[in-house]
């Protein structure tokens, strides 16, 4: 069924078994393995407000159902959150970023997505409607564990809110050491933002592949209050992260070879972050 | 006679591109579904080993939409196989790999047959799978047949021990180890390459149409043999000889994973058994985890070399993990015979080969692009690079220095009047060093090098075939030919040789493939032949069909060719680039240098050299079923990796012109020879940028980082020692 | 449930099942030339353009295509065939399975990549398109000679 608005859906959600389908790439995916059987699909996309993209001084709001392809292009995202426009451009091929959704991704919860770990780094908050009423959660605590999330079945992914900070640096690097089409085997995105005298005021960073869910390390925050964080505090962030990470080992690498290159990836993408200190 | 193709005859497009790039080309799963037919899904075991205990059907068999489920108690007691016929079309009491299947689902359509498919119950009782081709050539833990020396067909005798499949010994054992004795220096490696798959992408289909209530059928699908599928489905089913009619289809890529015989023998009998039209389309993870792969090895190599460098003896003992069924395997030995040809290139005073293939409870193993040479080349051209390291050679020179010279014999006491190693070598590291050309002048981050390998394949001489020609009514020529196109562009051949001996248009010359009924016989596409036996059919062709004054119908059956095969070799040089701290491998170029005579058509030549190319990077740099406890565990697209556009390194190629061929185009093959040496050009490259030598594929970045991790610990354990 | 959709320019109107995929529901039209691949969106044959962009149409729901555009190979073969023609003249194909799927790219890259792409965009554009028998070479020259118009 294809609801107009977002009470429609909610009330389409409210039946047992009923699934949310906005893209269709995940729901796709599951139903052509026969691993869903849902008596109701949820068709999302003839809800226009859950399309819009809304540019504000500090902030972005992006739609749940806005595709990752528009959202690599958005020239507001392209200009201030470029680790946000590098990992939608680096999802899955053209063709699943033509259909896949923003929230339909964060609603998959794949720990190797792209996406969480950037829209984590750069501090975004997941907004989710449910018949209670509207919440919010930061990305970073949206899921649970491996495809599971903290959205409810009758609750509703409506959108995505980035904040949009002067003098953001943000980096995402994926590692694909086979093929560049594979899943990456960990991948890192770090954002700095620095005050009018250059220095750094804040430094957030994140990391996917490494666990049930996207990681975030707290102790990228310590790499602010000066203008160019040494190679050895840089260092011991990285060292944290890879401490922090929780990997399970699949064709990809070895869990001790993950946590490796997550102190690795991190180390490269908090260096790509902090680079050209004194500049803003 | 020699036949040289006009020059705009060789650069005619494509006859089947047009319709290929505008969708209207019909494959086997694309050919509209005749009436009343039934669509098959089949249950496979979830078990690599265990005993059948029960099938309950009835619920599947009250499904909406089925027609029928089948098991093996419904079938003939057949066995199916190219050579050995060992296979049974449904498992029958026991299943011996995890994906062979147990009950065949028929129905209106595939959905309702896949969800009558899960209704079907097997009990299975699980017995200690067999794993490991070594461990399984000892006979534990058990067998996984228990004789299979009754098999119509097999050639390895009760005497053989237990799980063989086939033991080829060549060459003198006790010889080359009194000469590696007395060598001044010697290696000896054990190499290891794991399962992988052709990676068309095409998934395997049939469609078998009963016709006279059954005593005939017509079958539609996805093979490379159509005349040689033909006869052995008629042993397989105990059909009279007329009995069974493959029509043509192209198809959709084939890299010897298209000669399967074991589900369209099962199609067949399905047709029969229904009186109905059955048609199994695999599905893509299906057909990744359930039709026959490539042979994981375990390979070891002794090498000895004299003091000036010349190479004193070689021995190769090759352990093949052949699956559960030797069935796929096509050629007399049940063997890989790139594997007993992995020595021609050079001298070797003596030399000794053992190549098992051993019985095991995993994925069938079959015939994959020059079976045997990409697993034994890699370890082969490892050890002379092994060899080079430890006697001090420049690993290139130490390969001049033993490369086979015009009238020399090869390591089985063959003589070959042209031998073009060195000129091949050579052209390839010219080509490297040309900095100008830039191919290999990209340099990577991390640390850099270069690697060299050789492999030298024989081009067989032509087989029996048959063609016919005659006029259509617009005027064209019209060819009929027994092979299907499987890509390489073999019809595309035929055209530019036919138009070439008649001295028309190529445009004027339609290639038709034809069913089974309308020629007398054909090898098939297979083992590099099909440029050399179909241009000694067209010229006889063309011959009978100007004695005839260009009337009518003309049909030619030529025999089997006579005469000496020629040597081709082919050198690649690969660029690498390792990032010490990952372990990341990436290969920023292969150059391929490629020994040729005459070439009928430039495009398809290219492209079987860069494809080959590439999928030699991929074996060596990606590509693994991840074949572990008698599971597959990379059984989609999605994990078993094959090169994306976006992984291969640049390629460059460099055509040693001049040589002398086979046959009436004069021609060397070129199908299955740049997909041979990639591997080992860029293991060696590898060593020779980091120092770690590389014996087991794929190169993962977490192997070459744990390989440097081990190499820095030593180095720094050795620099703490008083 | 009844489905209507732009095909290839004409007005299209049928049942469906909710859960087909457009492959299934384009296959059954009798347009094959849109093949069944992976059935995980990583291979490419089965590319379709669904309003000028091109998606994975094994993982595209039928229901999803209704009001919209939907272009298979066989019709942008009518509509743009210097496409046709630039995998033709470059010989971008050898066994032709994943050809159809390569030709839908190359109509969309037009507008997706633009006339100044580079080799690294048009190999990263193909990233999702397998070919096993070329070496990608000859596609991507095909792909650059349709962008670079």
């Amino acid at each position: 069924m294809a609801p107009a608005g977002v009470p429609d859906a909610l009330e389409a959600l409210g039946a047992e078994s009923s699934v949310v389908l906005a893209g269709g790439t995940s729901i796709g995916l599951l139903l052509g393995q026969a691993l869903i059987e849902p008596s109701t699909l949820v068709w999302l996309g003839r809800i226009p407000s859950l399309r819009e993209v809304a540019v504000e001084d500090d902030r972005i709001r992006i739609g749940a159902t806005v595709t990752v392809r528009e959202l690599a292009r958005h020239p507001v995202v392209r200009s201030r959150l470029p680790a946000v426009a590098t990992a939608a451009g680096s999802v899955g091929n053209p063709r699943i970023r033509a259909v896949a959704t923003v929230g339909g991704a964060l609603g998959h919860a794949d720990p190797r997505q792209d996406l969480p770990p950037a829209l984590a780094a750069s501090g975004a908050t997941v907004e989710i409607a449910g018949p209670g009423g509207t919440r919010r959660v930061d990305v970073a605590r949206l899921a649970t564990g491996l495809m599971e999330t903290v959205v409810a079945p009758d609750e509703l992914i409506t959108g995505v809110d980035i904040p949009l900070p002067e003098a953001a640096r943000g980096v995402y690097l994926r590692f694909t050491p086979a093929s560049a089409a594979d899943w990456p085997t960990v991948s890192a995105a770090a954002v700095s933002r620095r005050g009018p005298d250059g220095i750094v005021t804040d430094v957030s960073l994140a990391l996917g592949g490494v666990g049930p869910t996207v990681l975030t390390v707290p102790e990228a925050g310590e790499l602010k209050g000066s203008v160019a964080p040494s190679e050895e505090d840089i260092r011991a962030v990285a060292d944290a992260a890879g401490r922090r990470c929780d990997p399970v080992a699949d064709r990809l690498g070895s869990a001790a070879y993950k946590r490796a290159m997550a102190a690795v990836w991190a180390r490269r993408a908090l260096q790509a972050c902090l680079e050209g200190a004194g500049r803003s | 006679m020699t036949v040289e193709p006009a020059l705009d005859a060789r650069l005619a497009p494509r006859p089947d591109a047009a319709a290929k790039a505008s969708g209207a080309t019909l494959y086997a799963a694309d050919l509209p579904a005749p009436e009343g037919l039934l669509e098959v899904v089949l249950v496979r075991s979830p078990h690599p080993r265990a005993r059948v205990v029960r099938v309950s059907t009835a619920e599947a068999v009250a499904a909406p939409g089925v027609a029928a489920v089948v098991t093996a108690g419904d079938l003939p007691d057949a066995l199916a196989g190219r050579r050995v016929r060992d296979m049974p079309l449904l498992a029958r009491d026991v299943v011996r790999f995890s994906g062979e299947p147990v009950a065949a689902v028929l129905a209106g359509t595939r959905r309702e047959a896949e969800s009558a498919a899960a209704l079907v119950e097997v009990d299975y009782d699980e017995l200690p799978p067999v794993l490991g081709a070594e461990r399984a050539l000892e006979g534990r833990p058990g067998t996984v047949h228990d004789a299979p020396w009754e098999y119509p067909g097999a050639v390895a005798g009760e005497d053989a021990g237990p799980n063989v499949q086939s033991v080829v010994a060549e060459g003198d054992r006790a010889g080359v180890a009194e000469a590696l004795g007395r060598a001044a220096h010697a290696v000896s490696a054990v190499y290891r390459t794991p399962s992988g798959q052709h990676g068309y992408l095409e998934p395997h289909a049939w469609v078998a149409v009963p016709l006279a209530g059954g005593r005939r059928l017509r079958l539609w699908g996805t093979t490379k043999s159509p005349y040689r599928l033909r006869d052995q489905i008629v042993a397989c089913l105990g059909l009279d000889a007329g009995a069974v009619e493959i029509e043509p289809v192209p198809l959709g890529g084939d890299f010897g994973g298209k000669g399967d015989v074991v589900d369209a023998s099962l199609c067949a009998a399905l047709a029969r058994h229904t009186g109905r039209p059955v048609r199994l389309l695999l599905r893509s993870a299906e057909d990744l985890a359930a039709t026959d792969a490539r042979h994981p090895s375990v390979i070891a190599v002794r090498l000895g070399c004299d003091g000036s460098g010349r190479f004193v003896g070689l021995e190769v003992d090759a352990v093949f993990d052949g699956g559960a069924y030797a069935a796929a395997k096509p050629i007399p030995s049940v063997n890989l015979h790139g594997a007993l040809e992995c020595a021609l290139g050079y001298r070797f005073p003596v030399f000794s080969l053992r190549s098992r293939v051993a019985y095991t409870n995993t994925l069938p193993k079959g015939h994959m692009r020059a079976p045997g040479a990409p697993q034994v080349v890699f370890a082969v051209e490892s050890a002379v690079d092994e060899l080079a390291a430890a006697g001090g050679f420049e690993p290139a020179d130490l390969r001049r220095r033993n490369l086979l010279h015009d009238g020399d014999a090869d390591a089985y006491g063959h003589r070959w009047p042209e031998a073009r190693g060195i000129q091949t070598l050579d052209a390839a590291l010219a080509a490297a060093a040309d900095a100008g050309d830039g191919s290999l002048a990209a340099v990577g981050t991390g640390v850099v090098g270069t690697g060299v390998a050789v492999y030298a394949r024989p081009t067989p001489l032509p087989q029996s075939t048959s063609l016919q020609l005659g006029r259509l009514p617009d005027g064209r020529l019209e060819v009929a030919v027994p092979i299907p196109e499987t890509g390489t562009g073999n019809h595309a051949v035929v055209q530019v040789q036919l138009a070439s001996a008649l001295g028309v248009a190529p445009d004027t010359v339609v290639v038709r493939q034809v069913s089974t009924g309308s020629l007398p016989r054909d090898p098939g596409v297979g083992g590099s032949r099909v440029t050399v036996g179909m241009s000694a059919a067209v010229a006889r062709l063309a011959e009978a069909w100007r004695e005839g004054g260009g009337q009518g119908t003309v049909s030619v059956e030529v025999p089997a060719g006579s005469g000496a095969p020629a040597l081709a070799y082919c050198a690649q040089v690969a660029r690498v680039a390792v990032d010490p701290e990952t372990g990341e491998l990436r290969v920023l170029a292969v150059v391929t240098a490629v020994d040729v005579a005459d070439i009928v058509r430039p495009r398809s030549h290219q492209l079987q050299i860069d494809g080959g190319t590439v999928m030699g990077f991929g074996f060596a740099s990606m590509e693994d079923l991840l074949e572990d406890e008698g599971q597959v565990w990379a059984s989609n697209l999605g994990e078993f990796r094959i090169p994306s556009a976006a992984d291969v390194p640049a390629l460059r190629t460099v055509l040693v012109t001049g040589g002398r061929g086979v046959g009436e185009a004069n021609v060397k093959s070129v199908g299955e020879l740049a997909n041979v040496p990639t591997a080992a050009a860029i293991a060696n490259a590898v060593f020779d940028a980091t120092g770690v030598r590389i014996r087991t594929l794929p190169v993962t970045a977490e192997h070459l980082w744990s390989a440097l991790q081990e190499r820095a610990a030593a180095a720094a354990g050795a620099g703490s020692l008083p | 449930m009844r489905l209507r959709f732009t095909l290839n320019g004409e007005p299209q109107e049928l049942d469906a099942s909710p859960t087909a995929s457009l492959t299934e529901v384009l296959r059954s039209l009798g347009l094959t030339g849109t093949k069944e691949g992976c059935r995980i969106g990583v291979c490419g044959l089965c590319t379709v353009l669904v309003d000028d962009l091109p998606v994975s149409s094994c993982l595209f729901l039928a229901p999803c295509a209704e009001g919209r555009q939907v272009w298979t190979v066989e019709g942008l073969a009518r509509r743009d065939p210097a496409v046709v023609a630039a995998f033709v003249e470059h010989e971008g194909m050898q066994c032709g399975i994943c050809t159809p799927g390569q030709v839908v790219m190359a109509s969309a890259a037009r507008s997706e990549l633009g006339a100044g792409a580079a080799e690294a965009e048009i190999r990263e554009y193909l990233i999702g398109n397998l070919c096993r028998c070329t070496g990608y070479q000859s596609i991507v020259m095909a792909l650059g000679s349709v962008v670079a118009g």
